[in-house]
């Protein structure tokens, strides 16, 4: 109680009401500024109170279970500073939407390629989490568009890395470090992402074999398979959308529609190497899960309602053993939310140490407690 | 026993140099500076790797990592005396597939012959450095390397999906994955390009692209650096992001014409060289409307590569403008800054002032579709005072560059070179989360002690006070 007290002095007007659907704390703070941020920050890290990092909410499920003493949401770093059309960058805060982000862009034929369906997802959300959306195929990942960060660690310092330029190799990466990071170093506060311009022409073919049509096509945008059929989304100039539809040699739908959110309750990330995706989906079949495979990617979402732990954990050893990974996206379950961790992850933990060397930020969240 | 006796103890006495005379090779890369080497190994396989990092461990003795040595920031050149682990002999190239689109290759695989070998596979590996013939792989990863191609498709970064690396205590780890997105921390991402500070890369699993179907390239030439500034800046905001857009000015098509004899318009302000690649529906669209551009901004003529050895041609034009200055004067130091592609222009125009005021000869050839200028200086360093000169108008290009919001370096890396400009871009306190970042890798200072960050950056007081019964942090 006397912590709140004097935290409620030091971030006056920053104290919220508890957030719906975060895990029950006694202080939740929303800070309107870096500065406040990092008050925050050094103040728990002072005196050993854990944070953790609230967004739209979407991706918490995500990691090793955190028991938080304060819970900081994004919702006041919400703006969008800065868009540099003609540069093609734009500089964000991480409470700033994707639905929101994507349609300011869109007014310029722009686009920050960020997850398609985002409901509430948050840029922020997305970058902790290091989700890319369908277009990965043919964009990379969202990691590859983080041109500059500006962090507050773990101990409250306010760190900039990277810089506002589409191509930079000045200093460390922190960018491409703090994506996917989930919040284990620190509050994500700003970021940079590089853009890329809309096409002119988008269409969407149904194919009968995925492996061939991966072979065949020139840089798609996806190629998604689900249990109800695999197609290939395309995008570019109408004479190149046209060209590439004929080649595929199926009927072209014009537009996108990208798959629907998949129903139920436990959703995992299967990844494998991309090759291995079609061996994959043979295993989910025989279970009978809902999935989406991005091909050429190695991505493939499943639902797990339903399915034993034995065979989630056959299913796991299946995706380790190609050298990937089995990891809960949503939702709680029995299920180890991340399998083996990685062969560095005495790493990890010295690098996490370096920006958060109290372990108050989102502790233990990542593969391995770190 | 000395560090010499125990390195020969692992590798014998053909691999490890310690001669004076032998030790010339390895004392400077292709920039301009030199340090001194203790010994330099050439190990063939990563366990022979981590018993030469442990042996200089033990004998107090930094270890500097080194590929072909063409690197221009002094990232192989050590600042203090040291062990050098020269990675050529690493050199493999290993299960290639053409399904994910991978392979793993030694970090002594030259750049160019890793496309060679995928060729026939219809795939190649994207970033192109100018020195990509003789460049490694692992020096890329090292230093981020780009290169005209990068434009489109990133640097070296977005195209290495994992490296297996010898730490600084000999322990081998392997970052990243042929899946994506592997669980926990991305240090992958924070090891290229850190210029062999964080640990020695001895494999990297590199991702490869596919051949496009139609290419076309097509050099535009103008009666002023602004207008094909202007037309590079069009061409974006078109809609287009070309695979390489490249510009050179006329001092620098001069040299290069001397050189290759290319046909390249030796009257010209300014050149750009464009390509586009993809379906052919595409590309002959996206080709026309480039020409359109060009022509609005005021182009004086449009060359369109008519088969595969002019494309050749040019882009050996294009890529030999260094060895071209280096006929034409005794030395030249080039530089690499980046700018918001906005302000190419600004720049550029102040670049031209700075050669002005300080005497000496200028010549541009750059990334211009993202803003990264190579201002080269050519100079004869026998004259008394050029030399001084050379370097203080270098650094007030860079200077200028920050200035209009750029940075450091596009793609050569920080090095030695670029080390004591860092605390232009960055804060004292980002200085310190990168020292400490590095620490994390390499507590003791083993690993190419004194490169990318200046002196003093690990000092930041972050004025945490200690918890109770806890040392001050």
């Amino acid at each position: 109680m006397m912590l709140r007290q004097e935290l409620a002095r030091l971030a006056r007007g920053l104290i919220a009401d508890p957030i719906a659907g975060a895990p029950e704390v006694e202080i939740t703070v929303v800070p309107k500024s870096y500065e406040d941020a990092a008050a925050v920050l050094e103040f728990a890290a002072t005196n050993g109170l854990r944070v953790m990092f609230w967004a739209g909410g979407n991706h918490q499920d995500i990691g090793n279970q955190v028991d938080p003493d304060i819970v900081m949401s994004t919702a006041g770093l919400n703006r969008i500073v800065a868009w540099q059309v003609e540069d093609m960058t734009v500089v964000v805060q991480p409470g700033v939407t994707v639905a929101e982000l994507e349609a300011s862009l869109q007014q310029k034929n722009q686009t920050a390629v960020l997850p398609e369906a985002p409901g509430t997802e948050t840029v922020g959300g997305v970058v902790a989490a290091g989700l890319s959306g369908w277009r990965r195929l043919r964009y990379g990942p969202t990691r590859d568009r983080m041109l500059e960060v500006r962090l507050v660690t773990g101990d409250g310092r306010l760190v900039r890395g990277g810089g506002r330029l589409v191509k930079n190799v000045t200093g460390y990466d922190l960018p491409r470090l703090v994506t996917g990071s989930l919040g284990s170093l620190g509050l994500i506060a700003e970021m940079c992402l590089k853009l890329w311009p809309l096409p002119e022409a988008q269409a969407t073919v149904r194919v009968d074999d995925p492996d061939r049509a991966l072979a065949t096509a020139y840089r798609p945008l996806a190629l998604i398979a689900t249990p109800h059929g695999t197609h290939a989304y395309l995008a570019g100039t109408h004479a190149e959308v046209e060209a590439q539809c004929a080649s595929l040699g199926g009927e072209a739908g014009e537009g996108h529609r990208w798959p629907e959110p998949m129903v139920g309750s436990h959703e995992l990330a299967l990844r494998v190497p991309a090759g291995d995706v079609t061996a994959q989906l043979r295993l989910l079949a025989d279970l009978g899960c809902d999935y989406q495979a991005a091909y050429g990617v190695g991505e493939v979402k499943l639902v797990a309602d339903g399915v034993t732990l034995d065979d989630l954990g056959t299913l796991r050893d299946a995706a380790e053993s190609a050298g990937g990974s089995l990891t809960t996206i949503r939702g709680k379950s029995d299920f180890d939310p991340w399998g083996t961790p990685p062969s560095s992850v005495e790493l990890q933990r010295r690098v996490k140490a370096a920006f958060d060397p109290r372990r108050i930020a989102n502790p233990g969240i990542l593969p391995g407690g770190v | 026993m000395t560090l010499v006796d125990d390195l020969r103890a692992i590798l014998g006495s053909d691999r490890v140099h310690s001669h004076p005379l032998e030790l010339l090779v390895y004392n400077k890369d292709a920039g301009v500076t030199t340090g001194e080497v203790v010994a330099a190994v050439l190990p063939e396989t990563t366990q022979e790797v981590a018993a030469c990092v442990r042996v200089a461990a033990r004998h107090g003795v930094p270890v500097v990592a080194r590929g072909a040595g063409t690197g221009l920031a002094g990232g192989a050149v050590p600042t203090e005396p040291a062990l050098l682990i020269v990675l050529t002999r690493i050199n493999e190239i290993w299960d290639v597939d053409t399904v994910a689109r991978t392979a793993w290759v030694g970090p002594g695989v030259i750049n160019l012959d890793l496309s060679r070998h995928t060729e026939p596979l219809g795939l190649h590996y994207a970033p192109d450095p100018s020195s990509q013939a003789a460049c490694t792989i692992g020096g890329n990863v090292g230093a981020n390397a780009g290169g005209p191609h990068c434009l489109a498709e990133g640097t070296t970064v977005a195209h290495i999906l994992a490296v297996e690396m010898v730490t600084a205590d000999g322990d081998v780890v392997v970052l990243g994955g042929k899946a994506p997105d592997p669980p926990g921390l991305d240090l992958r991402g924070v090891v290229v390009g850190s210029e062999g500070t964080l640990g020695i890369v001895t494999g990297v699993l590199v991702k490869l692209t596919q051949n496009a179907p139609a290419v076309r390239t097509l050099l535009l030439t103008f009666d002023s650096i602004q207008e094909a500034a202007g037309t590079v800046s069009a061409i974006v905001a078109a809609g287009i992001i070309p695979a390489a857009l490249e510009m050179m000015d006329r001092p620098m098509v001069v040299a290069v014409e001397a050189f290759i004899n290319a046909g390249l318009p030796v009257d010209a302000e300014a050149v750009l060289l464009a390509e586009v690649v993809g379906l052919e529906a595409g590309v002959a669209a996206e080709s026309q409307t480039i020409e359109r551009i060009a022509g609005e901004q005021g182009a004086t003529s449009v060359r369109i590569a008519a088969d595969d050895a002019e494309r050749a041609l040019l882009w050996k034009a294009r890529k030999s403008a260094f060895g071209a200055v280096a006929q034409a004067a005794p030395d030249y130091y080039l530089h690499d800054t980046v700018v918001p592609r906005t302000a190419l222009v600004d720049v550029i125009t102040e670049v031209y002032a700075i050669g002005e005021r300080y005497d000496v000869q200028m010549l541009n050839v750059f990334h211009a579709g993202d803003g990264n200028l190579h201002p080269l200086v050519a100079y004869d360093s026998r004259e008394p005072g050029k030399t001084e000169q050379v370097r203080a108008a270098a650094e007030e290009m860079v200077r200028v560059s920050v200035a209009a919001g750029g940075s450091l370096t596009g793609e050569h890396g920080v090095g030695l070179e670029k080390r004591d400009l860092m605390p232009l871009v960055f804060a004292p306190v980002d200085l310190d989360a990168q020292a400490r970042l590095r620490e994390a890798f390499d507590p003791e200072g083993l690993l190419n002690p004194g490169k990318i960050l200046p002196r003093g950056s690990r000092c930041y007081d972050y004025g945490l006070t200690a918890l109770p019964g806890e040392a001050a942090p």
